[in-house]
């Protein structure tokens, strides 16, 4: 008993100044989850943020410091060993895997959320599952299968578009899949059973109430695709012809006899690329409520 | 009947071993509001769902006008539904919605046009045909789930607990407005409620399922004064059962001791179960003549529209009583006092242990 009274009384001028400690507790607590955010910006932003200063250093080769600054290396980025060559290889690869990963990913998102059959479950394991595996792995069994098709075949396949959007398409459905499943798990079938209420057929319910009520997935799906070829340099190392290039690809080359503020540019030119095609889309879709 | 409109017949549903809907047999006649009432899980959304076309019978018949649904696609039934969720369009306007039922049957465009002014106006929603669904109250996207399933003027308008996702004090007013609708169109409506009042207040005739079953089908007085078994008597408004052995036709011998003496005579003896119901129950004192039984007075509750009344029986069972807060005896009487309890002989039900009613013998004296 007295050893309780004694601990009341002695908390009795600790609560008092309670609020205190408590306010300086907090301030503890936020000072170091500000700092974990301000390092995680930090570490993204880093590579970037370097990429673009050295991009405009006015030096052929880069020195810290450098003599001097300029944009010209933005002017000169046509200079770039087949720039435009790359850039375009690399956007028609990877529209193409973005329709066609939309084109089995929607419909598969569909089966895998709406219909319960036979070997469902290992279906979504085998779609997802290309993400599991390094891409350099898959890169390196696609080229050895391509060749023994060829020589099997003889019908030349390396080097071609198909090829490389067959391989594309394996990591890009998973990413269509993820993000459209994700979609219809939360709409509310009850929509479509009172489109099918009031008259309309299976496949008019599909196209104008389950596909429109998909918009948000459809577009985060397709967005996801594209950047995932257009930046893919694994699996593309291995199917590029000789002679052809994509652009994650020519920097890489590119970076192995030279470091130059050219090639940073053209990371850059690479970077709003996709940044501004992110902007676009959050012009229809609001990506912070996908992402 | 003979004006009947709509006839389920044998309608069953097995989910693997389950059973959700038991033989379900039911007349629903043109131009009235028949109101499934269960708990939840009795299977009276699943009934709905089979008579949409959602779910697939396992047995039984829907036949409307005389014509079998059965495997006739939902697509195909010409009834108009409103969800419990709404289940609006998100992506398309109110008028979109109200006219997607007119746009799948291909009417032409001025005839459109006509029958979704005319819808709006019926359900006041004129000045809200280009807004979209998520710019809606709750109450306003009930409406224009309401309108999309009038416009297609629909064989039967199915109602799946349309008013549980409202506030309470808009409930009754929007009651109101449905069963205004429904019965200005002449429309036959089925409806699926978990909510008693709401059933109450829509219902033509009510059908109040368990398990999967129906236990009865009646209208709401029917229901109140004459219910078919134990189930319906607690489900309906509330009843006091309590089991005994029924002794000489006329006294329900407690499994703890004591006895009620009952205002009917029964011929059948064995277990049963008495059904009363509180706002029946008069108190009075313990030597008075009409005393049926003698309990003790636990507990009094005002509750505002009657005083709640707690007895415990003879044998320890527990009695409700709703007494009236004018002029009602339990002011005369303080916890632990012995009261007698009495009740007119109409307001008495006796079921066997099967859960049937028994008919009282003699014909109840007033």
């Amino acid at each position: 008993m007295a050893g309780i009274a004694a601990a009341s009384e002695g908390a009795a001028p600790a609560r008092a100044s309670t609020p205190a400690v408590v306010h300086r507790r907090v301030s503890a607590a936020a000072v170091l989850v500000w700092g974990l955010i301000a390092t995680g910006v930090l570490a993204m932003a880093v590579p970037l943020v370097m990429t673009a200063y050295i991009s405009l250093f006015r030096d052929a080769v880069v020195v810290f410091p450098p003599s001097g600054y300029s944009v010209s290396w933005y002017a000169r980025i046509l200079e770039f060993p087949r720039f435009g060559d790359a850039l375009g290889t690399s956007l028609r690869i990877a529209a193409m895997a973005t329709l066609g990963s939309l084109a089995l990913g929607i419909p598969a998102s569909l089966a895998l959320v709406r219909y319960r059959f036979l070997g469902r479950g290992l279906l979504n394991v085998l779609l997802l599952s290309p993400l599991t595996v390094p891409g350099v792995v898959i890169g390196l069994s696609i080229y050895v299968l391509v060749v023994e098709t060829e020589i099997a075949t003889e019908v030349p396949l390396i080097g071609s578009d198909l090829v490389l959007v067959l391989a594309h398409l394996l990591i890009t459905v998973p990413w269509v899949i993820r993000l459209c499943v994700a979609n219809l798990v939360g709409l509310d079938r009850s929509v479509e059973e009172a489109a099918a209420n009031l008259g309309a057929r299976p496949w008019s319910v599909l196209w104008r109430v389950t596909l429109p009520m998909m918009r948000q997935g459809i577009v985060a799906a397709a967005l996801f695709a594209f950047i995932v070829s257009f930046e893919n340099i694994e699996m593309t190392l291995f199917l590029i012809a000789p002679g052809q290039t994509t652009l994650p690809i020519s920097v890489l080359q590119y970076l192995e006899y030279k470091v130059d503020p050219l090639v940073a540019a053209v990371v850059m030119v690479q970077t709003l690329v996709i940044a501004g095609l992110l902007l676009l889309l959050d012009r229809y879709v609001k990506l912070s409520r996908i992402v | 009947m003979s004006d009947t409109y709509l006839r389920i017949e044998g309608l069953t549903k097995r989910f693997g071993a389950s059973t959700a809907v038991q033989d379900v047999n039911l007349d629903v006649r043109q131009g009235e509001m028949l109101v499934l009432l269960g708990p939840s899980g009795c299977g009276k959304t699943t009934t709905l769902r089979m008579v949409a076309g959602f779910v697939e019978a396992s047995e039984g018949r829907i036949l409307l006008e005389g014509r079998d649904y059965a495997g006739l696609p939902p697509y195909r039934r010409e009834m108009g539904m409103v969800f419990q969720s709404y289940a609006l369009f998100p992506h398309m306007t109110v008028a979109q919605n109200v006219t997607f039922g007119l746009r799948m049957r291909k009417l032409p465009k001025a005839e459109v046009e006509a029958r979704l002014a005319e819808t709006l106006e019926m359900v006041k929603l004129a000045s809200m045909a280009d807004r979209y669904p998520r710019q809606l109250s709750g109450g306003q996207q009930q409406r224009v789930a309401l309108a999309r399933a009038l416009a297609i003027r629909p064989k039967v308008l199915l109602l799946d607990e349309p008013l549980s996702n409202l506030d309470a004090n808009l409930r009754q007013q929007v009651a109101r407005e449905i069963r205004g609708l429904q019965r200005a169109a002449g429309l036959t409506a089925l409806m699926v409620t978990h909510d008693q009042d709401e059933a109450m207040m829509m219902a033509d005739r009510l059908v109040v399922m368990n398990e999967g079953a129906v236990q009865q089908v009646g209208t709401q007085e029917e229901l109140y004064e004459r219910p078919a078994n134990p189930f319906v008597a607690r489900f309906i408004g509330h009843s006091n059962l309590i089991p005994g052995e029924l002794a000489e036709g006329e006294r329900l011998m407690l499994p703890g001791g004591g006895a009620i003496r009952l205002a009917g005579g029964y011929t059948a003896t064995g277990p049963c179960t008495l059904a009363i119901r509180p706002e029946r129950v008069r108190l009075c004192g313990p030597e008075d003549a009409g005393a049926r039984v003698v309990a003790t007075v636990e507990d009094a509750t005002y509750v505002g529209a009657h005083i709640e009344v707690l007895l415990v029986l003879p044998d320890g069972t527990r009695l409700i009583l709703h007494d009236p807060t004018d002029g009602g005896a339990a002011r005369r009487f303080a916890a632990g006092d012995r009261a007698g309890i009495a009740w007119d002989p109409a307001s008495e039900r006796l079921f066997d242990s099967a859960g049937a009613p028994l008919a009282a013998r003699t014909p109840v004296p007033a």
